[in-house]
């Protein structure tokens, strides 16, 4: 093959950020565009001041141009996020946040940042927590290492990014530990 | 051993040597060892390389002892505290300890290969986290870091990794350091359509 070593294992971040943004989010548009056709499907038409569903890139891409005002997802809020943090704090397993929440999350708080800070309320804070969340959740996943046999490792509502992350090393070091076993029955003597 | 004839880490752990003690005579066979006889002699001991030693042993020509990688000592070592050994120290360049583990391994017969198993698993699990961990905390530190002389003991346990764990700790700090780089940089240039 022709990808670099480091390549072959895994996805990168940005790849994932792109098939990230292929999800719908709800929007405001400011101005009206009628049902066009994209390669991904058609959307539209978008008439002001009704909501919409498009996708996240577009969504991205409108308000840059300040012709939409996006609707936050709802897990996008500071209740949400704090009591999911205490939870994962809390209790040993990982809590259930929406698969690709990292980068849907750094995706519309950067859009926040650099243009208009209006639709999603203290980005500060949300960072904070998200921060945090994933701070707990790679801890956790580091006593899972501890399970690690060469069959099977089940860590339950991992998310996308995360398991992105660790997969590689995962995977081989499983691979290691099937090299190292030995059956008590199978015997390759004569 | 099948299964692993193209791999460059087998081949090179196939390359030690280990020390046989021969039950037969063998003519014209004494330059194997570097000694001056012309015979091996019965229960005389010879350090054959292990893919000699593979088919010398299958046929029943000699016996082979557990070499000092793996010794007693060792193995009390290890159940001590696996993160303490070095195992980069155990075998000559170019092998690995897991891979001549394994080979020996393939060799021995059911009793002691379960235990070599068993103590070759129980170490990899017990450095694994370590292993883990530093690479993550070096993707931080980036190539500028480098541990300086405060750290010493997590410098030589890095050190003291063996070619197996060194693959597993690149590929660990590789992705963490993806994350790392994807986290900090802004929103990216494909937003930039105004």
């Amino acid at each position: 093959m022709s990808l670099p070593q480091s390549l072959r294992t895994s996805v990168t971040p940005p790849e994932l950020e792109l098939i990230a943004s292929q999800q719908l989010i709800e929007i405001i548009p400011l101005i009206a565009i009628e049902k066009t056709a994209f390669i991904s499907g058609a959307f539209g038409p978008l008439q002001p001041p009704r909501k919409a569903q498009i996708p996240l890139w577009m969504a991205i891409n409108l308000k840059l141009k300040k012709k939409c005002h996006i609707v936050a997802p709802e897990w996008l809020s500071v209740e949400f996020l704090q009591s999911r943090l205490d939870e994962e704090i809390n209790e040993p397993g990982f809590s259930k946040l929406p698969f690709r929440y990292a980068e849907v999350s750094k995706l519309l708080l950067d859009v926040q940042v650099t243009f208009a800070p209006d639709d999603i309320q203290s980005t500060d804070k949300i960072r904070y927590l998200l921060k945090d969340l994933r701070e707990a959740r790679q801890a956790k996943s580091r006593e899972g290492l501890d399970q690690i046999n060469r069959g099977e490792l089940s860590l339950s509502n991992l998310c996308s990014m995360e398991i992105n992350e660790i997969r590689p090393f995962f995977v081989h070091a499983m691979g290691i530990l099937t090299h190292l076993h030995r059956d008590a029955s199978a015997e390759d003597q004569p | 051993m099948d299964n692993d004839y193209f791999s460059i880490d087998a081949i090179l752990a196939e390359n030690q040597k280990i020390q046989c003690k021969f039950k037969q005579r063998i003519p014209e066979m004494g330059h194997l060892g570097g000694g001056s006889e012309r015979d091996i002699l019965p229960l005389s001991k010879r350090q054959i390389p292990i893919w000699l030693a593979y088919i010398i042993v299958y046929s029943d020509w000699a016996d082979f002892d557990i070499p000092q990688p793996f010794s007693n000592k060792v193995r009390n070592a290890l159940r001590a505290e696996p993160r303490s050994v070095r195992l980069s120290n155990l075998v000559g360049a170019g092998a690995g300890w897991y891979v001549l583990g394994k080979t020996i391994m393939d060799m021995l017969g059911d009793e002691q290969g379960v235990e070599m198993s068993e103590m070759l698993i129980t170490t990899f699990k017990g450095r694994l986290v370590d292993v883990i961990d530093q690479a993550q905390h070096f993707a931080v530190l980036g190539s500028v870091g480098g541990g300086g002389g405060v750290d010493s003991a997590p410098q030589m346990f890095r050190e003291g990794l063996d070619t197996t764990e060194r693959e597993l700790f690149v590929l660990a700090q590789e992705s963490a350091r993806r994350m790392k780089k994807w986290y900090e940089e802004g929103s990216g240039g494909a937003k930039r359509v105004l």
